[in-house]
This record gives structure tokens, C-alpha cells and sequence, in this order.
């Protein structure tokens, strides 16, 4: 559906402000209320979900034109949906939809940010959206013996991610979910040097023919290797293979995983043992594309039933972040002998953005680390020793603002709990 | 018409580059008022002649949005506004069409940089705040200390500064009144950009009272219906606090849309009765009120406990069809609460006896906490009222015929809902959701605040049907007065009013015309000085 195709949705609101906010009835007090970053570092109404909406509207009313501070407020935004999850505590419509359509109205109109396009430019030439120091696809997996589902069939199909296989320090992330999985049964395949990006980060940005080309390029590799699961830590990955591939068709029978929920379940199964104990107090950062956004996809055809209440035909099921996948990192966390969750104000549906999504991190990355400074503050504020999330990104962003808030809080992926937690020594 | 450089400048001085704007992006955002409320309403026979009463959803566009962080920056822009004769609004969470221009030629306050919560203060019971504070802030550090405040039921998300209120009404109104009870000292930058203190605070600096010792102006500030930023800009101000009977601590659990207390606590309760009349659901509410009976009462008609309840507008149809079938008729929603087991059931008992006398029923629906627990606490925290308001049809048109007694304004509310009950639902105009009144009282029984509610989707019929219907709800009004409507704003609205009510118009005119000669404080939905 294109922007206007939302012209009904976007004439639906309000302008009530529960967007800018958590979930009222989850407020705990007078701190950590805020659930969008944007509007609460700039202010003004226009960077709330609500605001971007309203001038939406505007846009197609064209009673304003494409300026530098309008692009500025659509840029500026995490693409986190926490607006849109509040939203629809309250209403029945669209938000996030909304604001995806108006960043690829943007590109389609020629309307873009000069760093966007590098980093685009990249993906097109390298098939990965991380710039700058250079790096193999499949290099974290030196030394370690794994199928290429690329050569040979592989049951289920482990995906690092471009974040993960970038940065070296996440190797051993990617490295243990290898080791752990394997140690489970599991008949795994890596892509090795093949590996490409999943395109998530494109279509939040608006690059919605880069997203499909990539959509495609995967699928056709996935379909090959014969394997029946994709399991990957990385978030993004795991919103983009789950519901955006579904969203435009192209995912098939393939079931998505992300290792959290791949993990618990042999731990559950008892194939993988936790019998370490790990005596720390951590709390645990729900990332966006794996908490809130990370429920399936509902594919809806249908029409509004004429009358006062805005009901459908077929009735429409909105996501809500009813369903995201919460519990399972929980339950891996609570497995784990002597470790200690303790949760932060915000929370599953309604939790703070790490900060770096939706480009923030490559066009204005003193907001990403300003809203990632917020979230280590709330996670200070439980007396935890540590916060673990399920994210290379989040892990990336949250470890910047620790360096540079010079907090000693602990970062760590959940798998690497999990690692230390089941062998000796880890890996 | 862009501000000059210069002017711009000066403001931006005032308040850094980063808090002030004048791209049309942003004042767009800023001049969508949304599909909320039939503004216009077709009272004059000139009126009626009009076309266009279609309402756009765009506002005029401000000439800048400021946002100020400080008493001191308000005072600053304000002096500069008079100094060049530019006109202000300023507004704080903005809900409803009242942080609008009116007119073109306005630079509109944005005070959300103004959010901390100053004191509260346990021993003399009240609590400070900036004009950003939302209620769902205040609540949530007032439960920890057994005490709450005046909540609107516009919802936890709009303001808890007692004098941004528009009418200051809600479901604890059965015990804490309504918005002006409940100011008590007050800092307030006038239209010139005068700082006054009032009350307590202009002779001691504390804040515990609004007439003094100091200077008492708590009525010329609000007005009949409050200037709704016709005079000046309050920047501070203190509200009442009372006893919360509910414990401190009251978990939720669940994931959106399914929000539930884990549990009710013993000496709490909510309820829905419905009446076979109205007399007998009013004589119900006076007796509740004479007897103090309840924490909270919330004169919702049965579909919109639905609407509160229900997940999404499908599960609203679904719930309506089902829960009309289990009521006799109007009815109205209460909390019983009781600060020890003693005092609930000696209420609880009370209550059963006005219901058992006035024939009420108790919606068996209810009796399962599944149910009763979301409602209760989206009734303790108002949390659900933009769903339950705007969910279902996006448009809304409310009459209020204002705070007065009881029984003329429900008469009045009642009449009004007879005709859409008539007239507008069998025709399709409006939503039928059974077309009962809004009511509820206040202050022992004897006060109250009604509404006639529409929800509408927004077609030019219904539109127009709505308009008419909120004119000739004022033709009434004016016929029979029982107050001053909530919705009388503007100079016409005033005018058409005043004689009916001691020409208070003729006051609020003399007020603004001493507070604001510049006339820069917008008076769109105030009053302007022109004679």
C-alpha cells in the first residue's frame, strides 16, 4: 500500500499524544514515561509518530513541499514503532505502516540523505549496509567446522548478519550459537562468504527496490539448501526474513527463528543444559525488531464495512505487538543458575529503542548514542551489573554510550551468557 | 506572513535556535486539530444560512512554534509579543482542538520542555507542577505516597496542571470535584508578561492555598470556561491532594491490547448499574453523592464501557450487542473502595441499598474479574478515554450544558439525547450506541457534569446532523439556561451566552481588557476587549 492508501488511517488521528508516551496504564512513575526517542530529544510535535503522520497529510494535501527540515524530522526516527504500538493501546489504525511509506515516498520522489545513499551505494555494490572497515561475509567462522548450505544441504540455516559479521568483537556471538547449536543436534549451514544482507535496513529507510532485490536474491539461495529453519541473533535479520519477507510473499514455507527462541526451545527440550552458575544481576534490553516487532506478519485484503465504526471486511487484526517474542530470552536468562533478571521500567511492547535503528546510527549518530545514554541510564537505575540483549546492534549501541557515559554496566548477547553458563571456559 | 528577521531573532535569542521553528512541516503538525469535534454551531438564523460548515482539519497555521523551558523564557517571549504586537497562544499536552490558532498572525507555546514535577508535599496535601507534567506521571508518584489528584478523564496523557484544564472533570470527581475546586496557588505570566504569584505563594513563597493570604484572583484567571490561553500563560501551579484508598502498589500485567491487574484488591470494587429510567438512575446518583458512597463514578452509557473494554472496534461491536442485551437502561459505572474492610463493606452496603431502592441492576458481566479488572484500572488511571471517546468512529461531538445542579443540567443532556435517540440513529447519522445521556454527579449529589455524547463517521451528512444538533441543543440552552456551556468560547458564543447568566460576559471582558490591552494573549477561544 502506498502513502495514501493510509489517507483514512492518517485522517484518524486524533492528536490525543498517547504516542509519545508508554501504554498509560503501564506508567510506574514520573520517570522513564517516554517511549519515542525522537519526540523526546527535538520537541517539537512533528517528530512524534503522531506529528510525522499529521504531516503526512499535509504532504498530500500539498500544502507542504519537500524542505531540508522536513526530511530532517522523516530521518530523525528510529523507525522503532514504539509510537505506533502506544497508538494502537488507544485506536485502531496504522502508524509505523505510515511512516515506512513516507520514507519510500521520499526515495521514489528523488527525496533523500546523502549518507543513505552511501550506505545504499554499498549494498548494492557489496551486498552489505556496513561502510567502512572492510570484512568477509563468514570470517567469524574461521576454525570452526560447519556446513555451507551453499555446497551441502543443511536442515536449518544459521545467518550472522552483516552487524555481526562486521564488527570482530561480535565474532564470538555468532561463534557460540554455532557451537551451542551444534552441541544440540542441530544439522546447521552457514553461508559462509555468501552471506548477504537481508535487506531490513533498506526498506526502513525507504529503499523499498533494494529491500525486494535483496528479498529475492536470499530467498533464492534459501529455497536451494533445502533447509526448512533460518535461525539468526541478529534482530533486524529476524524482522526482515520473518515478517517483511512474508509482508511481500516472497518467505514461504521457511520457519524463522531468532536464536533466542531456537535456543529455549532445545533448552525446554533438554538438549542444551545451563548448569553453570553466572551469580550476576542483569536486566534485558528488548529489541525492537525482535520484542515489538517481531510478530508475524498479518496479510489482510478487505474494505472498510460502511457505517460509523471502522470496522472491515474481513475483520482487520492489527499487530500490536500482542505476540512479539518476549519470553523466550527471559526463560533463557532464568534457566541460567545464580543469574538474576531484574526488568527495567520499559518494557517487551513498550521498550526504549537502543537508538541505532531506522538509520539514526548512519545519519545522525549523536542521537542514536543520545538515545541509547537514556536506556543505560534506565538500565543503571534496576542496580543491575549488566544489560544483555539479543541484538548486535542494540549490543553495538549500548556498548558506545557505556564508553562514552563511562558507566560500568556490562553489555553481553544473551548467547554468550548462555555459553558461559553451559561450558566451561566458553569459546 | 513569515515574522521579520529581526523579530525572529529576538525569540530565538530568548529560547536557543533548536527550541524555536517556523517551517511549514513543523507548524502543519502543529495546526492539525483532527476530525474531533463539530466546531461550528449553526445557532443564529445567519448561521444557518452559511455554507461550508465541513470543518478541514487543518487549523491556520501558526507564524512560529517556541518552545520555552522556563517561567523566565515564557515571561520573555510574552514581553516580546507585546512589544511587537504579535499574538501568543500557549498550550500544554493539546488535546481537542484548543491548542489551535484560530486565526493566522499567532506564534503558539509549546510548553513541553516545562514537565518536572515540583513538590508534593504529604503533609499539607498538595503537589506542584510544571504544565507538561502528564496525570499518568503525577498518579503514578502520588499512589506511592496513598494519595491521588483531580484527574481528567481527557486521560492520563493530557496534563495534571489543574489550570491547563479545560473543565477539569472525571471519574473521581464524585469525590474530588472538578478542576477550579481543586487550584490552589498558581504562577501565572500574564499577557503583558507580568510575573504574579497567587494565592499562598505571592506572600510566603508556599503554595498550600489559592486566595491567600496574598492576592486571590483564582476566578478572574479562569473565567467562566477558562481562557484556554485567552490570558496569558500559567506556568506553575498547586492542586489539591486526597486519601488514595487503593493500595500503593497495583501490578498490571499482560501485553498490549490485554492489560490486566494481577489482582483485585479485597476492599476495592467496580460496578455497572443500569436503571429501568432515567429518574431512577438520577435519583441513584443524588443518593450515592448524599451518602459518599464511592470513590470513583463514571456516567458511562453501556457502549462505552464496551469501547473501554474492548481490544479493537470488531471486539466493540462484538461486546456492545452482547452487553446491551444484559442492561435495563441508562446506567453508570462506580468504585467502591474503603480504606479499611470495615469502611468498604459499610459502603458496599450502602451502596446495594440505593441500587436494591432505585431498581438498579448490577451488569453480571462484571462479576468476573477478567473482566472488571482492565476497566477498574483504566478507571482509577484514566487510561482508556481516547479509546473509549475516538476509538470507534475517529469524529466526536460532545454538548455539555456546563457544571451546574444535578437534575436541570441531566434534563437537559436527557432531552438532547432524545433527539438523537429519535432522530439522528434511526436516520444513520450518528452511531447508535443506544443514545443514553452522560452524567454524572459531584459534590455530595447536588452538582454535576452531563454530557450528550456523538460518536460519527464523518461524512458530510452526519457532519451537518451533528452541527444542527449542537445548535438547537443551544437554542435550549438559551431558552432555559442552566449554566454556561462548556464549548462557549469565542466572542459570539460569550455574547449569546452572558445575558443568561449575569452578563458575566461584561466581566470577562473588563478582565481582559485590564490584563491584556495589547490584546496579544489570542482570544480566539477567550474573549476578546472589543466592546
Amino acid at each position: 500500500m502506498a502513502l495514501e492508501d493510509y489517507k483514512r488511517d492518517m485522517d484518524m488521528c486524533i492528536r490525543c499524544s498517547v504516542c509519545k508516551f508508554i501504554p498509560l496504564e503501564m506508567i510506574k512513575g514520573y520517570q522513564h514515561v517516554n517511549v519515542c526517542p525522537s519526540i523526546t530529544k527535538y520537541n517539537f510535535h512533528s517528530y512524534s509518530g503522531g506529528g510525522r503522520v499529521n504531516m503526512a497529510v499535509a504532504m498530500l494535501d500539498k500544502r507542504i513541499q519537500y524542505t531540508p527540515k522536513l526530511l530532517e524530522i522523516i530521518y530523525n526516527c528510529q523507525m522503532c514503532g514504539a509510537c505506533d504500538i502506544s497508538c494502537k493501546d488507544v485506536m485502531d489504525m496504522e502508524v509505523l505502516e505510515q511512516l515506512n511509506e513516507l520514507r519510500i515516498k521520499c526515495v521514489e520522489d528523488g527525496y533523500t540523505v546523502p549518507v543513505l545513499d552511501r550506505v545504499m551505494s554499498n549494498l548494492r555494490k557489496h551486498g552489505t549496509m556496513m561502510s567502512g572497515e572492510k570484512f568477509k561475509h563468514g570470517q567469524w567462522a574461521e576454525g570452526i567446522d560447519v556446513k555451507n548450505f551453499t555446497k551441502e544441504k543443511s536442515g536449518v540455516i544459521y545467518h550472522a548478519g552483516c552487524r555481526m559479521s562486521s564488527g570482530k568483537t561480535l565474532w564470538r556471538v555468532a561463534r557460540a550459537t554455532v557451537i551451542l547449536l551444534q552441541k544440540a543436534g542441530v544439522d546447521l549451514g552457514i553461508a559462509q562468504e555468501h552471506e548477504s544482507c537481508c535487506g531490513g535496513r533498506a526498506y526502513q529507510m525507504g529503499y523499498k527496490e533494494d529491500f525486494l532485490r535483496q528479498a529475492k536474491h536470499n530467498m533464492e539461495r534459501f529455497r536451494k539448501s533445502g533447509a526448512t529453519i533460518l535461525v539468526t541473533g541478529c534482530s533486524d535479520c529476524y524482522h526482515a526474513f520473518k515478517v517483511l519477507y512474508d509482508k511481500f510473499g516472497m518467505r514461504g514455507d521457511l520457519e524463522v527463528l531468532h536464536t533466542t527462541e531456537f535456543l529455549d526451545r532445545l533448552i525446554k527440550a533438554d538438549k542444551i543444559k545451563p548448569t553453570n552458575e553466572l551469580p550476576t544481576r542483569v536486566t534485558y534490553h528488548d529489541p525492537c525488531h525482535l520484542g515489538r516487532l517481531g510478530e508475524r506478519y498479518i496479510h489482510w485484503e478487505g474494505k472498510e464495512v460502511p457505517g460509523h465504526i471502522r470496522i472491515f471486511d474481513p475483520p482487520k487484526e492489527y499487530r500490536r505487538g500482542t505476540y512479539g517474542i518476549y519470553e523466550p530470552p527471559r526463560d533463557i536468562l532464568k534457566s541460567i543458575p545464580g543469574l538474576k533478571l531484574v526488568e527495567m521500567d520499559r518494557t517487551k511492547e513498550y521498550a526504549w529503542c537502543c537508538g541505532a535503528g531506522g538509520g539514526v546510527k548512519e545519519t545522525n549518530p549523536e542521537f542514536a548514542l543520545w538515545a541509547a545514554k537514556e536506556r543505560i541510564d534506565e538500565a543503571e537505575a534496576t542496580g543491575a551489573e549488566a544489560i544483555v540483549t539479543a541484538c548486535p546492534g542494540c549490543e553495538q549501541s549500548l556498548k558506545d554510550a557505556i564508553k562514552d557515559n563511562r558507566s560500568l554496566l556490562k553489555v553481553y548477547d544473551i548467547v554468550e551468557l548462555l555459553d558461559k553458563a553451559t561450558l566451561r571456559g566458553g569459546h | 506572513m513569515p515574522l521579520d528577521r529581526g523579530i525572529y531573532r529576538a525569540f530565538e535569542d530568548v529560547v536557543g535556535v533548536e527550541n524555536i521553528s517556523e517551517d511549514t512541516a513543523i507548524l502543519d503538525s502543529y495546526a492539525w486539530c483532527g476530525l474531533v469535534v463539530a466546531a461550528r454551531k449553526p445557532i443564529t438564523p445567519e448561521d444557518e444560512k452559511k455554507e461550508g460548515l465541513l470543518r478541514y482539519p487543518f487549523a491556520p497555521r501558526a507564524e512560529a512554534i517556541i518552545l520555552p523551558g522556563s517561567t523566565a523564557e515564557v515571561q520573555a517571549v510574552v514581553r516580546l509579543c507585546n512589544r511587537y504586537r504579535i499574538k501568543f497562544k500557549a498550550f500544554s499536552t493539546g488535546w481537542i482542538g484548543g491548542n489551535v490558532p484560530a486565526t493566522p498572525g499567532v506564534i503558539l507555546l509549546d510548553l513541553r520542555r516545562m514537565n518536572r514535577i515540583l513538590e508534593i508535599n504529604e503533609k499539607n496535601m498538595y503537589a506542584v507542577v510544571e504544565p507538561y507534567v502528564i496525570t499518568g506521571q503525577l498518579h503514578a508518584e502520588l499512589m506511592k505516597k496513598g494519595l491521588v489528584h483531580n484527574m481528567l478523564s481527557a486521560g492520563a496523557q493530557t496534563s495534571a496542571l489543574p489550570m491547563a484544564a479545560f473543565q477539569g472533570t472525571g471519574h473521581l470527581s464524585q469525590t474530588t470535584s472538578n478542576g477550579e475546586r481543586n487550584v490552589l496557588a498558581v504562577e501565572w505570566v500574564t499577557p503583558e508578561g507580568e510575573i504574579v504569584r497567587l494565592g499562598a505563594l505571592g506572600s510566603s513563597g508556599e503554595w498550600f492555598c489559592g486566595d491567600g493570604p496574598g492576592p486571590s484572583l483564582r476566578g478572574i484567571i479562569r473565567g467562566i470556561t477558562t481562557p484556554q490561553g485567552g490570558l496569558g500563560v500559567y506556568t506553575k501551579a498547586a492542586m489539591k491532594l486526597y486519601h488514595w484508598p487503593v493500595p500503593s502498589t497495583f501490578r498490571i500485567e499482560g501485553v498490549l491490547p490485554h492489560y490486566t491487574p494481577s489482582e483485585i484488591p479485597p476492599d476495592v470494587m467496580i460496578r455497572y448499574f443500569s436503571f429501568p429510567s432515567y429518574e431512577k438512575m438520577d435519583e441513584a446518583q443524588r443518593k450515592i453523592g448524599e451518602n459518599e458512597t464511592v470513590f470513583a463514578l463514571m456516567g458511562f452509557p453501556i457502549s462505552m464501557v464496551a469501547s473501554n473494554l474492548a481490544g479493537s472496534n470488531q471486539e466493540d461491536v462484538e461486546l456492545f450487542a452482547r452487553l446491551r442485551g444484559m442492561v435495563q437502561g441508562p446506567g453508570f459505572l462506580v468504585v467502591v473502595a474503603g480504606a479499611s474492610q470495615r469502611e468498604f463493606e459499610f459502603k458496599r452496603r450502602v451502596l446495594e441499598k440505593i441500587i436494591d431502592e432505585t431498581d438498579g441492576r448490577s451488569l453480571e458481566y462484571l462479576d468476573d474479574p477478567k473482566n472488571s479488572g482492565p476497566l477498574l484500572w483504566r478507571t482509577l488511571r484514566p487510561s482508556g478515554d481516547a479509546k473509549t471517546i475516538c476509538r470507534a468512529t475517529g469524529y466526536f461531538g460532545s454538548i455539555f450544558p456546563g457544571h451546574s445542579q444535578f437534575l436541570p443540567i441531566t434534563k437537559h443532556t436527557q432531552q438532547v439525547m432524545n433527539w438523537k435517540a429519535e432522530e439522528l440513529i434511526p436516520k444513520g447519522l450518528v452511531l447508535d450506541d443506544g443514545g443514553c445521556a452522560f452524567p454524572w454527579t459531584e459534590e455530595h449529589g447536588w452538582f454535576a457534569h452531563a454530557e450528550a455524547f456523538f460518536r460519527f463517521s464523518g461524512t458530510p451528512e452526519s457532519i451537518k446532523a451533528v452541527q444542527q444538533t449542537v445548535g438547537r441543543a443551544w437554542k435550549l440552552h438559551l431558552q432555559n439556561p442552566v449554566g454556561v456551556p462548556f464549548d462557549a468560547v469565542g466572542d459570539q458564543l460569550h455574547d449569546l451566552m452572558g445575558p443568561s447568566a449575569s452578563n458575566y460576559h461584561v466581566w470577562l471582558r473588563k478582565i481582559k481588557k485590564a490584563f491584556d490591552p495589547n490584546g496579544t494573549s489570542d482570544s480566539a477561544r477567550y474573549i476578546t476587549a472589543r466592546e
